[in-house]
């Protein structure tokens, strides 16, 4: 066990720090909520109502009723989880390789996974557009788990990478003494290991997925198509701006983040910092 | 008994073999999904195009003008000022925080609960929450500033270029200091007690500690942190788009933005792809910072 630093004990001064820190958190988060819960009147008083007087769900409805909020939710669901699966089995794969056997064009590799954090992406989205024009995959879901592989597998990759490194070698070579080939000591030894790395992958490929803005904005045009982050940014329209609607969708989209980080945070923190930190 | 420069066993080139069936996939898939991409996004660079019919190679025509375009050099000089006012932003948020939550401060796991929120947040939700936030009618900003006697007319923040400016960097400060906070507490949290017993055996004070053995135990963690932030938030879109478009006029039309704009809304193709590889070129250049800041056997 590694032992807590500690600056000493906490310092006075700390708690004024924190709790204001937390404020400037929460009154954001609060905000959000409070709008959310304001009915048309509500919205409009002068002053704004810090909260509302009769709190009412019904923005949280007529997002599904006007607005095909329920179809951005279901594609952004299955363009992000179906390229968070294949970039996992890929990235899990790659990462394994990379951390346990020598051989041509690995250094190459590695440099081109880190090289791959810089490209910007819109600079990908100007060939990306043209690719998909001639496959066809303009304004599809397809096109979008294609693309959005591209910018997962990097990076997937050099987090399994990272987790593999920290796994030691010693029980491949243990593995590898009682008869086991490299499929099977990966498949039967290293793998059940993995799973924490493995999910947290997972996790920060569905975060970056979930986030993804760009890309679904220039790739899809109809309203089936489009993802939560797309249909939220247009509910921002140029005349008026339905606040509480738009609140209740932010609120919506933020759910599976929060639900992922809940469950999952102990793995995310610990692999977040793999590799990262000398012990 | 002579050999050859470099005998290699046939274990040796079986295990070579099985390396390079665990990656070929993934290579295959970066082959086509990135490096295809990035050539071709290269290749379009040198055409004047519409992407359609009208393919006239103009060479290096596209490179000279944008260099030469004090639109786009102020593009990226805003590019730059915003990415570093962010990052020290997330810096000295996130480190002060973390040293604070690091210390047995009582509500430890409360505090940690609420400070790590906006990194869950998605980024078009962070700005659509900033847009209402400094919302000149619903805003609860003037509402706030107004309470306590500060303004007396409602502020139309985001009109301003001054302060649209200040509000897209407040929002991508509020949105990612947390990870800063993260990885400085892991690291805080992995330098060994008995170096703060013995910087306060030798009569080291609070500041002394965090700048003699704190700060050190961070360099590494903190290094990687500033270099992946900066190629983050040098391209960063979303929060900036959302929130001014690049407005107001052009006080917040980062480089993302600009070649956005002229690729699709001015649909010159050949001109955005030219001004993505130069500033493909500036991320490369942090990239070998990057390089050098990773030790060794991380590669």
């Amino acid at each position: 066990m590694k032992s807590k630093a500690n600056i000493g004990g906490a310092h006075p001064l700390f708690y004024p720090v924190l709790v204001a820190a937390c404020l400037a958190v929460l009154t954001p988060v609060l905000w959000m909520v409070s709008t959310s819960l304001k009915n048309k009147t509500e919205l409009f008083s002068d002053p704004p109502l810090l909260w509302p007087e009769s709190p009412s769900l019904a923005a949280y409805r007529s997002v599904f009723t006007d607005y095909p909020f329920a179809d951005y939710f279901t594609n952004s669901l299955i363009v992000v989880l179906t390229a968070t699966a294949i970039s996992l089995v890929f990235s899990t794969l790659a990462g394994y390789g990379l951390s346990r056997f020598k051989f041509s064009g690995r250094g190459a590799f590695l440099a081109f996974l880190l090289l791959s954090q810089m490209f910007p992406s819109v600079m990908l989205v100007i060939p990306y557009f043209k690719i998909m024009k001639t496959a066809g995959l303009l304004d599809s879901r397809l096109g979008l788990i294609v693309t959005y592989i591209s910018f997962t597998i990097p990076f997937c990759t050099w987090m399994m990478y990272g987790y593999f490194k920290s796994i030691p070698r010693s029980l491949d070579e243990a593995a590898s003494i009682d008869g086991c080939g490299p499929a099977r000591t990966f498949f039967e030894v290293i793998l059940p290991l993995a799973l924490p790395g493995m999910v947290a992958t997972a996790v920060y490929a569905f975060i970056t997925g979930w986030n993804e803005y760009l890309f679904a904005l220039i790739l899809t045009n109809s309203e089936s198509q489009k993802t939560l982050p797309v249909g939220i940014g247009q509910l921002i329209g140029q005349y008026k701006v339905e606040w509480n609607e738009l609140m209740a969708a932010s609120i919506y989209s933020t759910i599976p983040l929060m639900l992922f980080f809940l469950f999952l945070q102990r793995y995310l923190i610990s692999s977040l910092t793999a590799g990262a930190v000398k012990d | 008994m002579k050999t050859a420069a470099k005998p290699r066993s046939p274990a040796a080139i079986a295990r070579s073999r099985a390396g390079a069936t665990f990656v070929s996939p993934a290579m295959l898939v970066m082959l086509l999904l990135v490096v295809y991409p990035l050539a071709y996004g290269i290749y379009i660079s040198f055409f004047n195009t519409n992407l359609l019919n009208r393919w006239e190679f103009v060479g290096l025509t596209y490179y000279a003008q944008s260099l030469s375009d004090p639109g786009f050099l102020k593009s990226l000089v805003i590019t730059v000022v915003y990415a570093i006012l962010v990052i020290g932003g997330h810096l000295i948020v996130g480190v002060t925080l973390a040293v604070m939550l690091a210390s047995n401060v009582k509500g430890n796991v409360l505090f940690r609960a609420v400070l790590i929120l906006p990194w869950l947040f998605p980024e078009v939700v962070v700005a659509m929450i900033f847009r209402l936030i400094f919302d000149p009618i619903f805003g609860i900003l003037n509402f706030g500033l107004g309470a306590i006697g500060l303004i007396d007319s409602q502020v139309a923040w985001l009109d301003s270029p001054t302060w649209a400016f200040v509000a897209v960097v407040g929002a991508a400060i509020w949105k990612g200091y947390p990870l800063v906070m993260l990885l400085a507490l892991a690291g805080l949290q992995s330098i060994p007690r008995d170096r703060y017993e013995a910087a306060a055996l030798d009569g080291a004070g609070r500041f002394q500690q965090f700048r003699y053995v704190s700060l050190p135990g961070l360099t590494q963690i903190l290094g990687v942190a500033v270099i992946l932030e900066f190629v983050w938030w040098f391209k960063h879109f979303t929060i900036v788009w959302l929130m001014t478009k690049g407005g107001p006029v052009d006080a917040t039309n980062v480089v993302s933005i600009d070649i956005y704009r002229t690729a699709f809304q001015s649909f010159d193709f050949g001109r955005a792809a030219a001004m993505a590889v130069i500033v493909l070129f500036i991320c490369i250049l942090f990239a070998a910072i990057y390089r050098k800041t990773v030790p060794d056997d991380e590669i």
